[in-house]
């Protein structure tokens, strides 16, 4: 008689792991199916209904686009910061910090057009920056767990910007109060509704794949990721680098912030970041520590997140799609691990 | 030398407590196993041998239920049996101490002892723990001191734990890893007894090593792997160490004498190279490790560093490598001062680096070969040129530097934590020596190796030196520092307790020194 039996591999193929990301959205997509026939609704035309208008129209694929930029970005900050052991989990108040010093500039600086929008675009990464700048030292020099830090300032950025939005820069006279006047200069768009942030953001994404793959400075950055001890006996400046890192990670954010605010958004509100740097978060794990994947992770994360809006006007309440959206990259996360085993078969 | 206490006679009738049969394992490459037998009847210490890679270690992990065959048969008392983890394997009895250990260094040896054990009290005070701690040690004659953190233990002392954690889930085999590879002699000697009383009670211990003296000296039986398959298993009491090396291999290992210096070799230079000048050193807890030392390499020559592990080694090398500063004193290259010592800086001068503690100090364990083969080199052409990296001639380099290092490779790009331990040994000792130019600081450098793969190690370190390198060899075999070094200098807790010719040594007094004597005084040993 044949035994079969589950062995674990060390690593995984690509296809292996490709195909069991397939596995298991497909998976989630039929439980949530079977929940969605259970409580009265139509699986299939629910299904047909999202799929036809987020990427059967181009007002859906525009929907997305616009939703993919800032998850590239966010995704693509914890990314980079996990490239040298760094946890940022503060992207979130980097998105806020970089769209307050955007929508600053944008608002107040005597500059016009475009250098209007290249003030805003130093402005939000310098914001982010700014906003990384104490976590990173405290790692760096008194070894404080950033992911503590960052977490924190998070909600010091998000407050901020509900004071300004609601008090200090409030448009007066406005409608609902409780966001600034609208800012003048604006990302161009290129296809419908979707700006120049998009091209940006990928080339920025396949930039830093190209950094860390293809420069002396990559190679130190990682090398000190996976072990400190190694970079102290090659004698490789690690604070330096590890400082860098977490700089840029945190700019990568904030350039998400200023992009919302001047490509899509136009004013400065509270809640404007509607999650994205936690979001980015989930990206970077689905991305796996790689920054073209996060390319990838972020197209998926658009697609469920735009799917929730969508199944939402159909009158699914909000929790039932958060369940949804829950199922699918818990179901992923597994895949990637199943991934890494095999059936065997005994011959006995 | 302490006689075994039991002469091991297979019991008649009685079932082996261990038995593999067929066992296979397939890496992607790689056959680490195939159609493997192994046989461990209660009371024996079994020794396993083998070459590096030749399948030791996964053999092992198989039977303790980290890795799943590929085919074949655990059959424990009798019965087949199936572990999917380690926890399985140790509730069956079986349990393995690792070569590096897996402690909690943070926690106590009572919190360590105590972690993830059903056993454990559920509501326990770190004082009841430490009085289990304690009543277990006790039982099993394993001195360990229940409050103490692991980080201040030695490296013996943290094994001790090790061993006690695997007892106290009531093990009735034991594997070791490669055990004595970190203790000093009179640590082993305490291991060996307290594994003899472990075995003298029907249990059985697993014991791999690559020290044939030791191993003849431990065990009833011994099983050689080469290449993966089973070589043969014989009794102890058969065998001799050319016998050993010679099923290990498939050939006969002729030990090289290695002091002769060949026509053509470099001369040994009039000035020193690299010089310590009153070199105070601070290790990692701030206590000072060196005192005060004074020492001078030359080119061409290599100075031999006895004494017993843990007696400053570890900041000898480091310093003299530019990887921790001195706190006061001098160092000299080339007769300048270097006032900012930085390891990239010592590199760049050509002073390379063998650090015992390679997996974690000197390499990235996850990453993948190739980013560690070029560690040294990665920032000059071909490997970088104009500050752009080159996967492609970063690979090459790595190709070259395992094809001399001999490691057969797979895949350049899996992490080379895959790679057996001697053979990641074997990458770090050529990535060091290709840029050594002027300095080798060789620290254990045949830790670990087979028996054949540390003449070829030693081999490569008189050929350096024969080119005009200075090397600094540490190690706690005198015989091989006597094989090799020109000089002996003796280190005793931070201290140079001598430096001999070595034309001119008397192995006794190199043995006091090693005990604290200073050279040529007489009397009583030094406090
Ligand atoms: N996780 C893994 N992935 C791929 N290859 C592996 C893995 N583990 C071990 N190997 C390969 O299997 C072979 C046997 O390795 P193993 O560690 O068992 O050798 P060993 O006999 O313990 O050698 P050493 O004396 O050097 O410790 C080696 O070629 C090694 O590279
Ligand atoms: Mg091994």
């Amino acid at each position: 008689m044949a035994d079969f039996r589950l062995q674990r591999l060390p690593s995984t193929t690509p296809a292996a792991a490709l195909g069991a990301r397939i596995l298991a959205i497909a998976l989630a997509l039929v439980i949530a199916g079977v929940i969605l026939a259970f409580v009265g609704k139509n699986p299939l035309a629910l299904g047909l209904q999202v799929v036809t208008s987020s990427l059967g129209s181009s007002f859906g694929l525009e929907d997305l686009g616009l939703l993919v930029i800032p998850l590239i970005l966010t995704g693509l900050s914890v990314t980079v910061a996990q490239q040298i052991g760094a946890w940022n989990i503060g992207a979130e108040g980097q998105f806020y910090a970089g769209a307050f010093a955007a929508s600053a500039v944008g608002l107040f600086a005597p500059l016009s057009g475009g250098w209007s929008l290249v003030g805003m675009g130093v402005a939000g990464a310098f914001g982010g920056l700014v906003w990384i700048l104490i976590p990173a030292l405290a790692r760096a020099y008194a070894n404080v767990n950033e992911l503590i830090t960052t977490l924190l300032l998070n909600f010091v950025a998000i407050l901020l910007v509900y004071y300004v939005s609601t008090d200090a820069w409030r448009e007066r006279g406005g409608v609902a109060n409780s966001a600034t006047p609208r800012i003048k200069a604006e990302i161009p768009e290129f296809w419908g509704l979707v700006h120049w942030g998009l091209p940006i953001a990928v080339l920025l994404a396949l930039a830093m794949a190209g950094l860390l793959a293809f420069t002396r400075w990559g190679y130190e950055v990682r090398l000190i990721g996976s072990n400190p001890a190694a970079g102290k006996y090659l004698g490789i400046a690690a604070r330096r680098h590890l400082i860098t890192v977490m700089l840029i990670s945190g700019a990568i954010a904030g350039l998400a912030g200023m992009l919302e605010i001047a490509g899509t958004v136009h004013r400065l509100q509270g809640g404007i970041s509607n999650n994205y740097g936690y979001l980015g978060i989930m990206v970077a794990v689905l991305a796996r520590g790689s920054s073209i994947g996060v390319i990838f992770a972020a197209a998926l994360m658009a697609f469920i997140l735009n799917s929730g809006i969508i199944l939402q006007t159909q009158g699914l309440t909000t929790s039932t799609v958060l369940a949804i959206t829950g199922l699918i990259l818990f179901l992923t996360a597994i895949g990637d691990e199943l991934s890494h085993y095999r059936v065997v078969r005994d011959k006995s | 030398m302490t006689e075994p206490s039991h002469r091991y006679v297979v019991p008649t009738g009685a079932a082996p407590l261990v038995q593999l049969k067929g066992i296979a394992k397939y890496f992607p490459g790689v056959i680490a196993n195939q159609d493997v037998d192994l046989e461990v009847m209660p009371g024996e210490i079994h020794a396993l041998l083998g070459e590096n890679g030749a399948g030791k270690s996964t053999l092992m992990n198989i039977l303790t239920g980290i890795y799943q065959p590929d085919a074949g048969e655990i059959i424990i008392d009798g019965y087949a049996c199936q572990f999917a983890s380690p926890v399985q394997a140790i509730a069956a009895g079986i349990g393995m101490v690792h070569q590096h250990f897996k402690l909690v260094n943070a926690f106590t040896v009572a919190e360590n002892i105590h972690l993830g054990w059903s056993e454990t009290p559920r509501r326990a005070s770190a004082p009841a723990l430490e009085e289990r701690t304690a009543a277990l040690a006790q039982k099993f004659n394993l001195q360990v001191k229940p409050s103490a953190r692991i980080t201040e233990l030695s490296t013996g002392e943290q094994q001790r734990v090790e061993i006690l954690r695997v007892l106290a889930r009531k093990a009735r085999v034991l594997i070791l890893d490669e055990p004595t590879a970190v203790l000093t002699p009179a640590e082993a000697r305490e291991l060996f007894k307290a594994l003899r009383d472990f075995v003298s009670t029907g249990n059985a211990v697993i014991f791999i090593s690559h020290k044939l003296d030791e191993v003849l000296e431990i065990s009833d039986r011994i099983t050689i792997l080469r290449g993966g398959r089973k070589a043969g298993t014989e009794l102890a009491a058969d065998c001799t160490p050319a016998k050993l090396a010679r099923l290990m291999v498939g050939r006969d290992i002729v030990l090289a004498d290695m002091r002769a210096r060949p026509p053509g070799a470099a001369a040994v230079s009039s000035s020193p190279v690299l010089r310590l000048r009153d070199v105070s050193v601070l290790n990692d807890n701030g206590h000072t490790a060196l005192h005060g030392i004074s020492l001078d390499v030359r080119a061409g020559e290599i100075l031999g560093i006895a004494g017993v592990a843990g007696n400053g080694q570890r900041e000898l090398s480091q310093v003299l490598t530019g990887t921790r500063p001195a706190a006061t004193g001098v160092i000299e290259i080339d007769g300048h001062a270097i006032a900012h010592a930085n390891a990239a800086d010592f590199v760049r001068r050509g002073i390379g680096h063998i650090p015992e503690d390679r997996l974690h100090s000197g390499l990235a364990p996850g990453l993948s070969i190739t980013a560690n083969a070029v560690m040294r080199e990665y920032a000059k052409p071909p490997v970088t040129i104009a500050g752009i990296f080159r996967p492609r001639a970063a690979k090459a380099l790595a190709r070259q530097i395992a094809s001399v290092a001999d490691v057969a490779i797979p895949d350049f790009a899996m992490p080379i934590r895959n790679l057996s331990g001697g053979n990641q040994q074997r990458l770090v000792a050529r990535r060091e020596m290709r840029i050594a130019s002027k300095i080798l600081v060789a620290a254990y450098p045949s830790r670990g190796l087979d028996v054949g793969a540390i003449n070829t190690m030693l081999r490569y370190i008189v050929d350096l030196r024969n080119a005009g390198a200075g090397i600094v060899l540490i190690s706690e075999e005198l015989e091989e520092l006597l094989n090799l070094s020109d000089r002996i200098a003796v280190l005793y807790e931070g201290r140079i307790m001598g430096v001999l010719d070595n034309d001119r040594v008397d192995i006794d007094e190199i043995g006091l020194m090693m005990g604290g004597r200073l050279r040529g005084e007489k009397g009583a040993a030094h406090g």
